[in-house]
């Protein structure tokens, strides 16, 4: 079985999911886990998340942890109607 | 009805009955507003994700909204003769003299002819997932749409059998996406070319009686509906918000 690369908006897309499966606050290991990524590449993505305003770093009884903002939200929709959008026309 | 303008040139076709003119230029508006939808869509997600694949099926319906303008530019025309007496349509009578009603509507209709089957051709070659690598294979391609839309103008027919083969390649196309998305959405647009390609069948045979052409264009209503309502049920998705 050929397994495709993910591209850059679907691995955003999966750090989102993952988020968002959590009730919306993640720890950074289980992060690490569900995004199949090495840590520095994971690092790299949630620097781009902060940055765009998709995800925030709070700390909660001490331990860092990582919550979805609204942006985020409507990210994962677009980019959720577009891959629906691209399924249906087999783009 | 066929009207030779010119002979051996292009000419003016008619096959709607009397009661069922401009009825056909609002499904075609329909089919326009769809097209549009389409177009504006499948641009934003080339904006968004920059894959190619997003631009060329925003062309493709760019090309088919084209299609459907000019016909029903060329239409309207004939069924609405006063339009060339209004203060643009006697300007333009002005500068080309000898622009008739039917003269509009043959060239209208070569565009048509010619919109449609890019149009088509380029959703055939998106959906064939061919790339520009396979450069040869578009130009000649795109060749034959030239050729096909060229012996339209004396044989209407071909067009509407050319247009029938390429929606019969697309449609299958769908068919297999179908099987292998199994998704709602997908399963309508299959439906949607596959009504699409029987309207073309009928289209062939519309010389023959002016009721064909009527069930044609009901058809084809129907079909651009079809193509509607997964772009609806993509954008009821509401998002999903955690507490």
């Amino acid at each position: 079985m050929i397994v495709k690369r993910r591209g850059k908006l679907e691995i955003i897309a999966d750090i989102l999911r993952s988020i968002q499966n959590k009730e919306g606050k993640i720890k950074p290991t289980h992060l690490l886990y569900k995004s199949n990524l090495s840590h520095a590449k994971l690092m790299e993505y949630v620097d781009i998340l902060l940055e765009k305003g998709m995800i925030e770093e709070r700390l909660v009884k001490g331990k860092k942890m990582f919550f979805m903002k609204d942006q985020g939200h409507k990210f994962l929709l677009e980019f959720e109607r577009i891959k629906e959008f691209s399924d249906s026309f087999g783009l | 009805m066929v009207f030779e303008s010119v002979p051996y040139g292009p000419r003016s076709y008619v096959f709607s009955p009397k009661w069922f003119y401009g009825f056909d230029s609002i499904i075609e508006f329909i089919a326009v507003i769809v097209s549009i939808l389409l177009v504006y869509y499948s641009y934003r997600c080339f904006r968004l994700t920059k894959e190619n694949k997003y631009l060329y099926f925003s062309t493709a319906f760019l090309s088919i909204t084209l299609a459907f303008i000019a016909k029903i530019i060329g239409t309207l025309a004939i069924y609405k003769p006063v339009i060339t007496r209004t203060a643009l349509g006697s300007t333009i009578h002005q500068t080309f003299t000898s622009l008739t009603p039917y003269s509009i509507n043959a060239i209208a209709l070569i565009i048509h002819f010619f919109f449609m089957l890019l149009g088509f051709m380029i959703l055939f070659l998106i959906i064939s997932k061919l790339s520009w690598k396979n450069q040869r294979v578009i130009v000649l391609l795109v060749y034959f749409v030239f050729l096909a839309t060229w012996i339209s103008v004396i044989h209407y027919q071909l067009f509407y059998v050319t247009s029938f083969v390429i929606l019969l390649l697309v449609t299958y196309s769908y068919y297999q996406n179908y099987m292998e998305i199994k998704s709602e959405k997908a399963r309508f647009v299959l439906i949607a070319f596959g009504i699409l390609l029987v309207s073309q069948a009928f289209f062939v045979f519309v010389i023959y009686s002016k009721t064909i052409y009527v069930l044609a264009e009901l058809i084809q209503l129907l079909g651009f509906i079809y193509l509607l309502i997964p772009f609806i049920l993509i954008f009821k998705k509401k998002p999903k918000r955690v507490k």
